[in-house]
């Protein structure tokens, strides 16, 4: 009685405060200076529709350079945590005591028609970041459900480890040297206008923010991977 | 004309997505509410983006394709999810008989 009372008080409480908030909610008019500038500056100086992927990937570059490198260490740690309790990778499948069950034909089957979508899905979200809703963390986070997708149906997959973790450091590497070519050409650290910025909204435009946005991608798709493989039973 | 017809698949549509959660609330076990689940909002989803693209006609293409994707994902997903609980004897509700993937199992041989 006593704990149904109580639920009834704590829903009532969160209603009282939603209501608070729905109530006095006014929809702002104007922009506010720092996001008018941005609105401002970005068609303007780097030459990208998307005003979001040229904040993240030229103003606050440095800073999604740091979020990525969390993300390697996040990678890291799982792999830490997670590869201490198993038999080492060359034992044999049959060896191993807790062997994931077989999926079925029909898992199979939508796996072989959803892993091509899925990653024409995932390249088109990171090609078109400086011109529509995407960029390199979504779609790498895409090209990931790909690999999860492929360990579901397919329990036995063995993502190369070698291959993704090569990617992974090559893309960040060249991250840093596009970042650095920005400081010799251009002026400052990850400055996007070493390549010509071209027509407005076309594919190939805004500098180097597409091809930031590929690392990225490349990048984000190759830590996750790691990640869900090491969730292996 | 054309936009009440619209609108009329996209009620329809919303039907099934309310029977589709009343049928969660009110199926006796996991299996049930999974099929109510899936059968229902697949094919409301369907119908709302229908309703959708006849409303906007430029649209079509995309949400042809949305309409594809979920005809492939939501199935196959119920189908998996269904196939684990049964994997780990999830009980069916009382009055159940007819176990055809114990059946299957067990004339294959083995545990599968």
């Amino acid at each position: 009685m006593i704990r149904r009372l109580s639920i009834v008080v704590a829903i009532a409480a969160f209603g009282l405060i939603f209501a608070s908030l729905a109530i006095s909610y006014t929809e702002q008019q104007s922009l506010r200076p720092l996001a008018e500038s941005y609105v401002r500056r970005v068609p303007q100086e780097l030459g990208a529709p998307n005003i979001i992927t040229g904040i993240l990937l030229t103003y606050r570059a440095f800073d999604t350079l740091g979020e990525v490198a969390v993300l390697f260490m996040v990678a890291a740690s799982v792999g830490l945590v997670l590869g201490a309790g198993h038999p080492p990778r060359s034992v044999s499948s049959e060896d191993r005591p807790d062997e994931a069950w077989p999926s079925s034909e029909i898992v199979q089957s939508g796996a072989q028609i959803l892993v091509p979508l899925i990653s024409i899905f995932a390249a088109y979200i990171i090609m078109n970041g400086h011109l529509s809703a995407g960029g390199g963390f979504q779609g790498g986070a895409v090209i990931a459900s790909c690999v999860l997708l492929m360990l579901l149906a397919y329990p036995q997959y063995q993502p190369n480890l070698e291959f993704l973790s090569i990617a992974e450091s090559m893309a960040g590497a060249l991250f840093v040297l596009a970042g650095i070519a920005g400081l010799i050409v251009a002026g400052s650290f990850l400055d996007t206008r070493i390549l010509p910025l071209g027509q407005f909204g076309a594919f190939f435009s805004a500098g180097t923010i597409p091809v930031l946005s590929v690392l990225l991608g490349v990048k984000v798709g190759c830590e996750l991977s790691v990640i869900l493989d090491g969730f292996r039973p | 004309m054309i936009e009440s017809i619209g609108s009329l698949l996209v009620l329809l549509g919303a039907i099934f997505h309310f029977s589709a959660g009343l049928g969660m609330l009110r199926m006796p076990d996991a299996y049930t509410r999974m099929q109510a689940g899936t059968k229902a909002s697949t094919l409301g989803n369907a119908l709302v983006l229908a309703g959708l693209a006849i409303y906007h006609p430029g649209w079509g293409l995309k949400l042809f394709i949305i309409v594809y994707f979920v005809l492939m994902t939501n199935p196959v997903s119920s189908h998996a999810l269904a196939r684990a609980a049964h994997g780990i004897r999830i009980p069916m509700a009382g009055d159940t008989d007819i176990d055809a993937l114990r059946d299957a199992q067990r004339k294959a041989g083995g545990s599968m």
